[in-house]
Formats: structure tokens, C-alpha cells, sequence
């Protein structure tokens, strides 16, 4: 790990950790200068911004179903696994309407995918009958 | 079928309604030289499998042609994400695939259905007999038996190569290198030690495991070739990591080999497993970590390249009779470079093993084959498995063989010798000749006694030096013939009686009258 990614992630855990966003720079820049390393700056915000790209990718939740008119059921039909998620969220129950994104994939064939928060449930049509196919010629 | 039937069918499966259960996954961030970076799977742990998600945004159709499902290997577990191997062809990742974290670690299928047949590194097999039925799986990384488990070496393990099984003799459970310079033949041993277990009782014979790795797919198809030729691929398994195969795969090979070898030896079977080359694991093991970004050391091998192949030998061993009794015999090969075994990887396998067979390329360059260098060559614990047979023929050979050696040497300077030293430069010679061996042809341990006997007893002293091969195979023929319950008698009893020594003695002695041109 670079010395700039270091210093990023550490940001980014400062924050995390509930210093405000001024604070948790002001203790970086104290931080850089006592080190003599002040000219790491500029390469320390590309770092963040990397993380914080990274970071956002991570909490979006995807829910993927096969036709348009099914996403009202697949909700419903997800709503357990989707809960479990937001919970692991560190925004709560608010993030629920912003992360949660949905897509039509027609290759599913039927029922839904829900991805996000290092989970993936596939409860789709093709994911099952994929199972059976691999079930019935593969052993 | 009509759209409505489909319709019908879909809405029954959505009403089955099964249980889904949410799968711990990553994401691919780069991919490249068959390494992976992933980002997530924060719960994975060291060695465990994943399995890389080919079918997303795939038709069923084309996900159903997916040539089986696509494994990689946890290998680095880092802040932000996971680094693995791909178990398989890089091509078939591409950046932003999920990848499920399977909760296993990787484990391989053994079974007797295995013998006979040639598996990759996966345990799959790849010599187009079909699947097997019934197997168990094995872990791949296994703790090896503790102190408590063990017993001594102290049964023999008979290779059929008369300068083994005389000088360096080989126990079961036993590591013994075999170390050497390219085309000398290194490989030649291990196979003929593998042939040669034709010769035991089916009980106590051992299961033979040859790991070929990072060697050529026309090697390996020769040498199973002669293996079922020669009637010993009934009870070998050929794991094969050819040098094509991705490094993760040849890193994993041995490892593959032993777990296989563990399943028979929890059932209490010896094992006599083989590994050419780890020279060219731990080249694999090399190319793996730099890619994975471990610091490099000496001779740009990871810091961990020892407990690599001290953790991959300690599985070789015996087990106590409360564990069943059975063993793994480990062969492991290391290619030399211009003869230098003071080489970082040739001086760490020399200390993990119980001894090593240098074989050399002078020696095998002057016809001395097995090119087996005995003066620096040594079994640390094998004396202790050798039969008494054999330890009654062959005490002296080894001393007698370097005093040759030295007065050969000397020889060169010296134009008169006196007769106890030409005397014993000839017997040397002669010694040289019965030690000889063709590839391909290991002996019987009884017939490895009568020409080590005879050759103790200056029966071919007055045969010349050129024909004491052709002698002692005609003498072999003899014995087959006419003492052959002599010869039984040895192999049941593993000791040389006053009975058979006096039957061996009258053998000579009619085959000397039989053949006197020879002994002139």
C-alpha cells in the first residue's frame, strides 16, 4: 500500500468514525506537516476519491429482475434479504430508497437478484434451473 | 410449446418458491497473469475456494455450455479486498464478475477409483475414462500427524535398484531426495521404484502417486505409457500439473498428490508417492507470489518458500498402529544446475528430507547407470528398515566402493601396484559392473541378494570386466531355473540363512562349471 492510500484510508476512517469532515482534515494536515510531508496532499485526495468511489459501488444494492411489471413483487419477495442489508448499512433504514437501484434483465427469465453489501441472493428463475441442469449432468 | 405453456411452467416454478440463501461475495477489480484482486468478500478465509460467476447476463443456453464451473484460490487477504489465483484459464475472468465465497477450503476427491488413472491438480480426471462414481474429499493443506501419531520408519521400501536398496536403503515413511543435474536420471529411479512394487504381496503393496510437475504433457504420456505396459498402473494414480498448466495449478500439485496419498493412508495403506520436480513448484510458487506482490528474497523466491516444501514433506510419514498403520513414502526430486546443490532450494530440501541420491552426470556419462554418486549420497533412517538379508551382502560394498574410488584416482599416477591393490581395483571394477542396472528392469530383493552375495564372494573376480553383466544375468537365469525355492526362501524370510547361504555357494559353484569360458 502507497503512503498517500494510507493516509486516505485513514481519513476515511476518521469520518467514519463520526469527526467531522474539517476536523479529520485539519488533524491530517497538523499530521502531514509535523512529518514533513505536506507535498503528499494532492496525491492523498486522488486516493480518497478512489475510496470513496470504491466505498459507493459497495453500498449500492441492486435488485435485477426479468421483466419491468415484476419489480413491485420482487420487492416484496426480497423484502427479508433487503432489511438484513440496510441494517448492515452505516446510514440505516434511510439509505434503503437512495442505494437501492433497480434493473431489468431479461436473461433471468423470472423471479429476482438481489445484490449489494457483499450479499448476492439469486432467486432467479435461470439461477434454478441452471442448479437442476448442473445437478443432472454434472454428477 | 405454445407461449401460454410457458407462461403456465414459469408461474409454477415461481410458486415453488424455494429457500434462498444470500451468498457471500466480491467483486473482480483487476485481472491479470492469473491473479485476481477482489474486492469484498471481507468474512473470506486463507485457502478457501471461489467460484467465479460466468453465467451473469449470459442466456441459460450459453450458461449451460459453460465448460464446468471456474474456481479460484484465497491466497492474499488484504484491507480492502482479497487477492486469489484462478484455478483454470485467466481468459474466462473479466473485470466487475461477482465471485462467491464457497466456505471451503480446497479439497480434492480420492477413492480406489482413482488408481490407474491421471488427474490434474483439482483431482480431476483428464485421461478421458469418465468421472468417478463414489469418491471422499480431501483437504488439500492438512496439518501433518504430530509426534504422538508416529512410529519409526522401519519397513522396507524395496526399489529394485541394487545401489539403493544396498547403500542407501529406502523405509516406508521415509523422505529421501533424489537430487541431480538434467538427464541423469532422476526420474528414471523413481519410476522403476514404482515399477517395482509389482514384486510385493497385493496386501502390503504400496499405492504408488506420481506428481508430475511442470513437466512435459509427452513425458508424463510416456511414462504412464510404461507404467501400464509393465502391468503398474493397477495401483498408481498420476497427478498431473504439466508445464502448460497455470502456475496456481502447478503450485498445488504436490499438495494434490499427498492429500490423494493421506485417504489410503488413513485406511492404513503404504504410499509411495513421488514428486518431479519441486524444483518446479517452487518456480511456480515464485511467479505466483511476485504476482500477488510478496516481498521477493533470495533468489527472488518468497520469504516463505521453505515452509512451502517443509510443510508438503512432513506429511510423509508413519503413523502409529492406534492411527491404522499406514505410511507415505516421499520421493521428492530437485533438479541441479551444473551440479551446485549449495542452491537455495536444493540446500532447503536436502535439510527437510531423510537423505538424498545425488546422481551425476560424469558418472552417468561414463555408463555408470544408475549415475548414483554413493559416496555422498545417504539414507538417514532406512538402515534401520533394511532387511537382513541385505544388510548381511551389502556392509561392505559402500567402503569398498570409495577405497576404488581413491585408488582409482591414484591409479593415474602410479605405474606399478602391488597385488592387494590391483586386486582391489579389479574387485572395485567388478562391483561397478554388478551395480549397474538398465532402466526400466528393477530386481527382485532376493536377487538383489544372490548377485550382491556373489559379488561379495569374488565369484565374478575372474570374469572380465565387460562381461560381468552378461554373467550375472545369465547366473540370475540360472538361479530362476534351478533355486528357485532358494530364492523364495529369501524373499519370504527377508533373511539369509546358513541353508540358503550353502545353497547360493553350490549355485556358483555349478554355474562356474556350467559356463568356465567365462571364468577364464
Amino acid at each position: 500500500m502507497t503512503m498517500e492510500t494510507a493516509y486516505a484510508q485513514a481519513l476515511w476512517k476518521m469520518v467514519e468514525g463520526g469527526l467531522t469532515p474539517a476536523k479529520a482534515v485539519r488533524a491530517l494536515e497538523v499530521t502531514l506537516k509535523v512529518h514533513g510531508r505536506e507535498a503528499l496532499l494532492p496525491r492523498i485526495a486522488s486516493a480518497f476519491a478512489r475510496i470513496a468511489q470504491r466505498e459507493t459501488k459497495r453500498s449500492d444494492i441492486v435488485l435485477t429482475v426479468a421483466r419491468e411489471k415484476d419489480i413491485h413483487r420482487a420487492r416484496l419477495s426480497a423484502k427479508k434479504y433487503l432489511d438484513g442489508m440496510v441494517a448492515k448499512s452505516a446510514r440505516g433504514g434511510s439509505a434503503l430508497g437512495r442505494d437501492l437501484k433497480t434493473q431489468i434483465d431479461d436473461t433471468l427469465i423470472g423471479g429476482w437478484r438481489l445484490e449489494g453489501k457483499e450479499t448476492l441472493v439469486d432467486a432467479s428463475y435461470k439461477n434454478q434451473l441452471l442448479a437442476l441442469y448442473n445437478s443432472v449432468t454434472r454428477t | 410449446m405454445d407461449s401460454a405453456t410457458v407462461e403456465k411452467i414459469i408461474k409454477e416454478i415461481g410458486n415453488i418458491a424455494p429457500a434462498h440463501e444470500g451468498e457471500h461475495v466480491g467483486r473482480v477489480v483487476a485481472v491479470g497473469d492469473g491473479v485476481v484482486a477482489i474486492d469484498g468478500l471481507s468474512k473470506a478465509v486463507m485457502s478457501e475456494v471461489l467460484v467465479f460467476e460466468e453465467g451473469k447476463g449470459k442466456r441459460l443456453a450459453g450458461s449451460m455450455e459453460a465448460q464446468g464451473e471456474l474456481y479460484g484460490l484465497i491466497l492474499n487477504l488484504e484491507e480492502d479486498g482479497v487477492r486469489a489465483t484462478i484455478l483454470g484459464d485467466t481468459a474466462r475472468v473479466s473485470e466487475g464478475m461477482t465471485v462467491k465465497s464457497s466456505g471451503k477450503i480446497l479439497s480434492v476427491p480420492s477413492s480406489e477409483e482413482l488408481l490407474g488413472r491421471v488427474v490434474n491438480a483439482l483431482g480431476e480426471p483428464i485421461d478421458g475414462k469418465g468421472p468417478f462414481k463414489k469418491t471422499r474429499l480431501m483437504p488439500i493443506e492438512r496439518q501433518a500427524a504430530g509426534v504422538i501419531d508416529r512410529k519409526s520408519v522401519s519397513v522396507p521400501l524395496v526399489t529394485g535398484t541394487k545401489a539403493i536398496d544396498a547403500m542407501i536403503p529406502i523405509g516406508r515413511g521415509q523422505r529421501e531426495l533424489i537430487i541431480g543435474d538434467r538427464g541423469t536420471g532422476k526420474t528414471t529411479v523413481a519410476i522403476d521404484a514404482i515399477i517395482n512394487q509389482k514384486y510385493e504381496p497385493e496386501a502390503t503393496r504400496p499405492i504408488c502417486i506420481y506428481v508430475a510437475i511442470g513437466q512435459k504433457e509427452s513425458k508424463t504420456a510416456r511414462i504412464a505409457q510404461q507404467l501400464r505396459e509393465q502391468g503398474a498402473m493397477d495401483y498408481t494414480i498420476i497427478v498431473d500439473a504439466p508445464a502448460s498448466a497455470p502456475a496456481a495449478l502447478q503450485y498445488l500439485a504436490p499438495f494434490s498428490g499427498v492429500a490423494i496419498g493421506e485417504y489410503f493412508m488413513d485406511k492404513g495403506r503404504d504410499v509411495l508417492i513421488i514428486y518431479d520436480d519441486l524444483s518446479k513448484q517452487a518456480t511456480a510458487y515464485r511467479q505466483l507470489s511476485l504476482l500477488l506482490r510478496r516481498p521477493p528474497g533470495r533468489e527472488a523466491y518468497p520469504g516463505d518458500v521453505f515452509y512451502l516444501h517443509s510443510r508438503l514433506l512432513e506429511r510423509a510419514c508413519r503413523l502409529s498402529e492406534e492411527k491404522g498403520g499406514g505410511s507415505i513414502t516421499a520421493l521428492p526430486i530437485i533438479e541441479t544446475q551444473e551440479g551446485d546443490v549449495s542452491g537455495y532450494i536444493p540446500t532447503n530440501v536436502i535439510s527437510i528430507t531423510d537423505g538424498q541420491m545425488f546422481l551425476v552426470t560424469d558418472l552417468f556419462n561414463k555408463g555408470i547407470r544408475p549415475a548414483i554418486d554413493v559416496g555422498i549420497s545417504v539414507s538417514r533412517v532406512g538402515s534401520a528398515a533394511q532387511t537382513k538379508a541385505m544388510k548381511s551382502v551389502a556392509g561392505g560394498i559402500k567402503l569398498e566402493l570409495a577405497q576404488f574410488r581413491e585408488l582409482e584416482a591414484f591409479m593415474q599416477f602410479a605405474s606399478d601396484l602391488d597385488k592387494a591393490t590391483a586386486d582391489r581395483i579389479e574387485s572395485g571394477r567388478r562391483m561397478v559392473e554388478v551395480l549397474k542396472q538398465k532402466n526400466g528392469q528393477p530386481i527382485p530383493l532376493e536377487k538383489q541378494v544372490a548377485a550382491l552375495y556373489a559379488a561379495g564372494h569374488a565369484f565374478f573376480l575372474p570374469v572380465r570386466v565387460n562381461k560381468v553383466t552378461e554373467v550375472e544375468k545369465q547366473y540370475m537365469d540360472f538361479l530362476d531355473g534351478q533355486y528357485a525355492k532358494t530364492l523364495a526362501s529369501i524373499r519370504k524370510s527377508g533373511q539369509l540363512s546358513e541353508d540358503d547361504k550353502k545353497a547360493l555357494n553350490k549355485a556358483m559353484e555349478e554355474f562356474r562349471l556350467a559356463h568356465a569360458e567365462s571364468f577364464k
